[in-house]
């Protein structure tokens, strides 16, 4: 016994003594992240934000590094789990930054997640490119931390999109007024589907089911039942992944055909076409790809060969071109001096894969509120007036 | 009327699906004296082998079980043969057992987590299969929902049977009551309890595949299932088949008759509520036995 | 003060001094996992404080970090830090002893599951108060504090907790618990009211935890109920404090402080297999580490063993902890009335009709012999007397008032001990103890100096003078049946119980033994003897009634009682007749 507490004695001093090591002298960027790869956070950070870190840098040292200044650093990351605990997070990111002495740090995964975050990121003076943040005080929030930026848009801009959609729909004859919604109570669904039921009422339309079901129900066919009772022209779901799953499921199951049927967070996944096939035609949700751009082409196709598969369609692109114009502003500051990045990513213009991006308020306003599975590729359809937006289609019954 | 109706049927179903969850654990628990909290994460593991039979090798679920279900009892014997067996041997009392097994099964847990994670990756997995509705008196089903209902009777209603009607069964019975006295009949306890032990996993085997057929689930999830089923089984009263069946069935009916009748966001803490209510209503579960 | 411990203090001293001044010297990520470690640390401790004794495991740790956070949420911006402190502790306690009140009777795996139960039901309904309520999930935090401030406040929270494990241990109370934790029926027997103790205890634990979450919500600036009310803190608490050894004041910490290191080193070098690596660690120590981190120390420190032996009755620790208890009832002063009656006592278990209408007296001074045939009821009788078990109707008097609604241990107060037909002593803790367990709850409680000398007098009186410091258990069947008696006899009773007290003893043991119980009468003290050894009824009773399926069939002298047809035909079936 003794001698395996010294093992573990001398295992722990050698990490210690790994941890201490001095920074050498530099031709290497290094970048560093805590992400959750277990516990519940685990399964969105792994579809949304991972791969994307893993695929830039990939297509950033392939490419011979960043360029600083006159000479190409290549990436060297720093990955950390924060088992999807703020407070693990927390310390990882003080690590990143205090032990490792990481040049930059990508953000964790989820809301929550990166509002723990941000007194650390600032205190530290890293930029953090929040792109899995979604909350309607992000301008609040810039103010208050100027290193933070959003990326998916005020939930308040989301809901316009979608309003503005079934406006438009209704206007053309092609939906009545009737709205049966639901959400997950957290604060993603509650955001959004408080901020739905006033945009909503404005454009007159009528809420007819309006609940929240709590994260983690196994069974939701008693809400569309009751949702379909009140016979909507529109389902409106602000649902987590395996609900959005199970709502689409289950209203094919009990036949629950409106002529409009948007779910949430999950509906942009390729695994969505890949369950519900044919079924999947018509059917609207948060996000959207703009397939007239020729970088969203290139990305999707090469995040495929990267991965092994597709890329979700809402926070994927986004997250990949929040890491392009983090490698655009180094190069243009031409060294590593955080605040002068920060100060570029939040003037500066950007040509990333999803188009032109400047953010205003420390947010970028390049993106699509809904978005619609028409044939393979789930295109942006709202904002209606954002270029390359398809017109909306007829959701076909399910078969 | 049909309202009514309806939430008794879909209640029942969902219910059948939290039973079908819990009974591999009563055995596991109820007769092995294993709490078992990497059980979650076999159910996972099976559903991860019927999404790859299926999706890769198109070998369809139900027959796939053929297969998930046998590698589940032999793995889940192995479990007990070789990590468990030398705490069961040191065990003093069931309490000494009950501590250092809680102990060993989340390293399990973390264990089999971390294999699943690696090899399949975090993200959520999801198919359909059977997703076709079935009208039973006016209520729309789902065909797969039901059929999870289906074998958790089956299972459920053999395994009573087996447990108080045959003669091995008694002898498994008599090692969940006292294991010391079970001895002195000349029943071979760790053989028994091994058997147990891993019919608890071929259950739960079939489980995990009925489940991915209409749930969403990914590696990290397992521990949501474990504690399922450990609600459902002392709701009903450790070591019970009947209980199981009961506890889960009255928790389906519960939660459907809350989302439909008062508030959806409710069902979660309806189940919970209920659950505390029947212990604090009897401290052993529905059909335990008093503790002494 | 020894020089010895005089350096210990000095150490310990010098180690709190560094660990206070790391805010100063670190770095964030020191600082960071300070944090962390003195988080686990207190919550470890914590949950040690009530789950280690009371060997009931709870899951509802998240409950209270998580109610603590929450009410953080809600008052930082409204009252001052101290208050939102202070209100939290509140908080936490109220809905403890709620909790508690209703949830203490359950044992086992129930007790757990329940635990887990209870933390999901509060997260449940504070999300939908939350969304439906409040309109909002997640609630921000911008509370005027720094991460030092953190840190600090953590320190002595942690010093806090392991003052109050230090101050219970020296208390009645704590020996209160660790007789529950061993053996709750003789916890009741001897006069504890094991209900207060555990739910003191439970609310003492759940009051840290609350504070703990209350100090710590400021760090992640958003909170909704997925953050605040994590399981997977529930669970890790567990492993940490079972893993460093729940049973003693220092384990948990020694459980807390490896493990969050542990995470630390794997999640940072291992990210991808940190599950697996994890897991078969874990493994590893449920193997290598049987009892835990301080069973290992403990049986390679000398030192340490002693330590932990040691219970130590202090003064002080029993004035802070006093208020738990209510007053016990004294003892009747003697009257001419019999001192016990028993009027148509009548208790069923299903079917079974155990005591069947069982009427009788028991007269000051005598010993009445309990008899029958196996199974006639005669320890439930007992039971019934002692308050072990509720009688279904009748009545019973002990010095003319009624006790038969009374919970044993206020019986017990009142002059009645028992022993147990299967001897119950408490087997871990040592002979002295087992007897101080008998002192230190009936009225007046003794305590300190003066029970450790009644306690050495009373294990000498029944011949086992120098196993003063043996564990119970490890004595044999007849010296636990001594020891059985010794704390019956701490109990000051005027009615003593004895249930099969003589079985098993050798000719001359019984002779002995026979010799002891005419010396208790002797000293005025009444007695009830259920046996089945003839000559010991014989040369013992002034009376006995005689039982037969949970009915009296006879009752006078022994020689008249035990020539009785009917005695005989029920003691040798009615084959005879």
């Amino acid at each position: 016994m003794s001698k395996r507490s010294l093992a573990a004695l001398a295992l722990a001093a050698a990490a210690m003594g790994a941890l201490c090591a001095g920074a050498q002298a530099q031709d290497t960027i290094k970048i560093g992240w805590a992400i959750s790869k277990t516990g519940p956070f685990a399964a969105g950070a792994a579809v949304t934000t991972l791969p994307n870190y893993q695929v830039w840098v990939k297509d950033v040292n392939d490419a011979g590094g960043i360029k600083v200044g006159n000479k190409k650093m290549k990436i060297e990351v720093i990955e950390y789990d924060d088992r999807s605990n703020s407070e693990e997070m927390i310390k990882a990111v003080e690590r990143l930054a205090t032990q490792d002495k990481v040049d930059f740090i990508l953000p964790p995964w989820s809301t929550g997640m990166n509002l723990a975050a941000a007194p650390i990121f600032n205190k530290l003076g890293y930029p953090q490119l929040a792109v899995t943040a979604n909350t309607n005080k992000a301008t609040e929030f810039t103010k208050r931390w100027p290193n933070l930026t959003f990326w998916l848009g005020l939930p308040s801009e989301i809901v316009d999109g979608i309003v503005e959609t079934f406006a438009k729909m209704n206007k053309d004859g092609k939906i009545g007024k009737k709205v049966a919604m639901v959400a997950v109570a957290d604060q993603f669904g509650i955001e959004q589907s408080t901020a739905a039921r006033e945009g909503l009422k404005k454009a007159g339309f009528e809420i007819v089911y309006d609940k929240s079901y709590p994260f983690g129900s196994q069974d939701l066919q008693p809400v569309l039942k009751d949702a379909q009772a009140a016979n909507p022209d529109v389902l409106l779901a602000f649902s987590y992944p395996p609900d959005t799953f199970a709502l689409t499921d289950t209203a094919k199951v009990i036949g629950f055909n409106p002529k409009v049927f948007f779910v949430g967070v999950g509906t942009a996944f390729p695994g969505y076409k890949g369950k519900f096939q044919a079924n999947a035609e018509g059917v609207m949700g948060i996000g959207g790809s703009d397939a007239a751009l020729p970088g969203i082409k290139w990305y999707i196709q090469h995040h495929k060969e990267v991965i092994g598969r597709e890329p979700d369609r809402w926070a994927s692109p986004i997250t990949y071109a929040s890491l392009q114009v983090l490698q655009q502003a180094i190069e243009r500051v031409g060294k590593i001096d955080r605040a002068a990045v920060i100060k570029e990513i939040n003037t500066g213009s950007f040509d990333t894969i999803i188009g032109k991006v400047k953010l205003v308020d420390g947010q970028n306003k390049n993106i699509w509120a809904v978005g619609q599975w028409q044939g393979n590729d789930f295109f942006g359809v709202a904002p209606l007036n954002k270029a390359g937006a398809k017109p909306v289609i007829a959701k076909p019954a399910w078969q | 009327m049909t309202l009514t109706l309806d939430i008794l049927l879909s209640g029942l179903v969902l219910g059948g699906m939290y039973a079908l969850i819990a009974l591999g654990l009563t055995l596991q628990y109820g007769i092995a004296r294993i709490i078992n909290l990497s059980y979650g994460e076999f159910l996972i593991a099976a559903a991860f082998g019927a999404l790859f039979l299926y999706t890769g090798m198109a070998v369809n679920p139900i027959l796939g079980m053929i297969v998930v279900v046998p590698a589940a009892f032999v793995s889940n014997w192995l479990l007990y043969q070789v990590v468990l067996m030398p705490l069961v041997r040191r065990a003093k009392n069931q309490g000494m057992l009950e501590v250092d097994s809680i102990l060993g099964t989340f390293g399990v847990l973390f264990v089999i987590q971390g294999v699943m994670l690696v090899t399949f990756g975090g993200s959520l997995q999801s198919y359909s299969y059977l997703s076709v509705p079935v009208y039973i008196l006016g209520t729309t089903l789902a065909l797969n929902r039901i059929l999870a209902l289906v074998f958790a009777l089956i299972i459920g209603g053999v395994l009573y049977l087996f447990l108080t009607r045959t003669r091995y069964g008694t002898a498994l019975r008599a090692v969940a009551v006292n294991p010391a006295a079970a001895q002195l009949t000349g029943i071979d306890i760790r053989a028994a309890s091994a058997l147990a032990f891993a019919t608890g996993g071929a259950i739960v085997g079939a489980g995990g595949v009925l489940i991915s057929m209409f749930l969403t689930f990914s590696a990290a999830m397992g521990v949501v299932f474990t504690m399922k089923a450990l609600i459902v089984v002392i709701m009903g009263g450790i070591g019970n088949m009947l209980g199981a069946l009961i506890a889960g069935v009255l928790l389906g009916i519960s939660e459907t008759a809350v989302a439909r009748l008062v508030d959806p966001g409710l069902t979660i803490a309806v189940t919970y509520a209920l659950f505390l209510g029947v212990l604090l209503w009897r401290p052993t579960g529905l059909f335990g036995r008093p503790a002494r | 003060m020894s020089p010895r411990s005089i350096g210990l203090a000095g150490a310990v001293l010098v180690a709190v001094a560094a660990a206070a001044a790391l805010p100063l010297v670190g770095s964030g990520y020191h600082l960071a996992l300070g944090i962390s470690l003195l988080y686990f640390s207190v919550l470890a401790t914590a949950w040690a404080l009530f789950s280690g004794p009371t060997n009931l495991v709870s899951l509802a740790t998240a409950a209270f970090f998580g109610i603590g956070a929450y009410t953080t949420a809600v008052l930082t911006e409204l009252l001052p830090w101290p208050v939102v402190l202070a209100a939290s502790a509140v908080v936490g306690i109220v809905v403890a002893l709620i909790v508690g009140l209703s949830t203490l009777r359950l044992s086992g795996m129930y007790f757990v599951i329940f635990s887990f139960g209870l933390a999901e039901l509060i997260r449940q309904v504070v999300t939908w108060y939350e969304v439906n309520i409040h309109g909002s999930v997640g609630r921000y935090i911008f509370a005027d504090t720094t991460t030092e401030g953190i840190y600090w406040r953590l320190m002595i929270l942690l010093a806090m907790a392991l003052g109050a494990g230090w101050l219970i241990r020296r208390s009645r109370l704590g020996l209160a618990v660790r007789v529950i934790g061993q053996d709750e029926v003789v916890a009741r027997h001897v006069g504890i009211d094991t209900t207060r103790a555990k739910l003191a205890l439970f609310a003492v634990s759940a009051g840290f935890m609350t504070v703990t979450g209350a100090v710590m919500a400021p760090r992640w600036t958003y909170l909704d109920p997925a953050i605040a009310f994590n399981p997977v803190i529930s669970f890790e608490v567990v492993i940490m404090a079972l893993f460093g050894g729940a049973g003693s004041l220092f384990g948990p910490l020694l459980g807390a402080v490896p493990l969050v290191l542990l995470f630390d080193v794997l999640g940072a070098y291992f990210p991808t297999y940190f599950s697996v690596i994890l897991g078969l660690v874990f493994v590893f120590i449920v193997y290598g580490l049987p009892h835990g981190v301080i069973g290992l120390l403990e049986s390679k420190v000398a030192a340490l063993r002693r330590a932990s032996l040691e219970t130590g009755m202090s003064a002080f620790a029993e004035r802070v902890t006093g208020p738990v208890w209510s007053r016990a009832a004294a003892h009747e002063p003697a009257t001419d009335a019999p001192v016990l009656e028993l009027i148509d006592a009548r208790k069923s278990f299903g079917g079974l009709k155990a005591v069947d209408g069982v009427s009788f007296t028991l007269n000051r001074g005598e010993i009445l012999g309990l008899i029958g045939p196996n199974g006639s009821g005669k320890t439930t009788a007992l039971n019934l007397i002692s308050g072990a078990i509720p009688a279904d109707a009748g009545d019973i008097r002990l010095d003319g008032k009624a006790i038969e609604a009374l919970p044993p241990h206020r019986i017990a107060q009142r002059g009645v001990a028992r022993t147990f037909q299967l001897v119950r002593v408490l087997p871990a803790s040592t002979c002295l103890e087992n007897v101080i367990a008998g002192l230190a709850f009936h009225a007046p409680p003794l305590w300190g100096e003066p029970a450790d000398e009644k306690a050495r007098a009373l294990i000498a009186r029944v011949g086992l003078a120098g196993r003063e410091g043996m564990p119970a258990g490890q004595l044999t069947y007849i010296d636990q049946k001594r020891l059985e008696l010794a704390r019956a006899l701490a109990l000051d009773p005027h009615v003593l119980l004895l249930d099969e007290w003589l079985a098993g003893l050798n000719p001359s043991e019984l002779q002995d033994g026979i010799a002891l119980v005419k010396m208790l009468r002797q000293e005025g003290l009444t007695i009830i003897i259920v046996e089945h050894v003839m000559d010991a009824i014989r040369s013992l009773c002034d009376r006995c009634v005689v039982m037969n399926t949970g009915r009296k069939i006879a009752e006078g002298p022994p020689a008249a009682v035990l020539a009785d047809p009917e005695v005989i035909r029920a003691y040798l079936g009615d084959a005879d007749a």
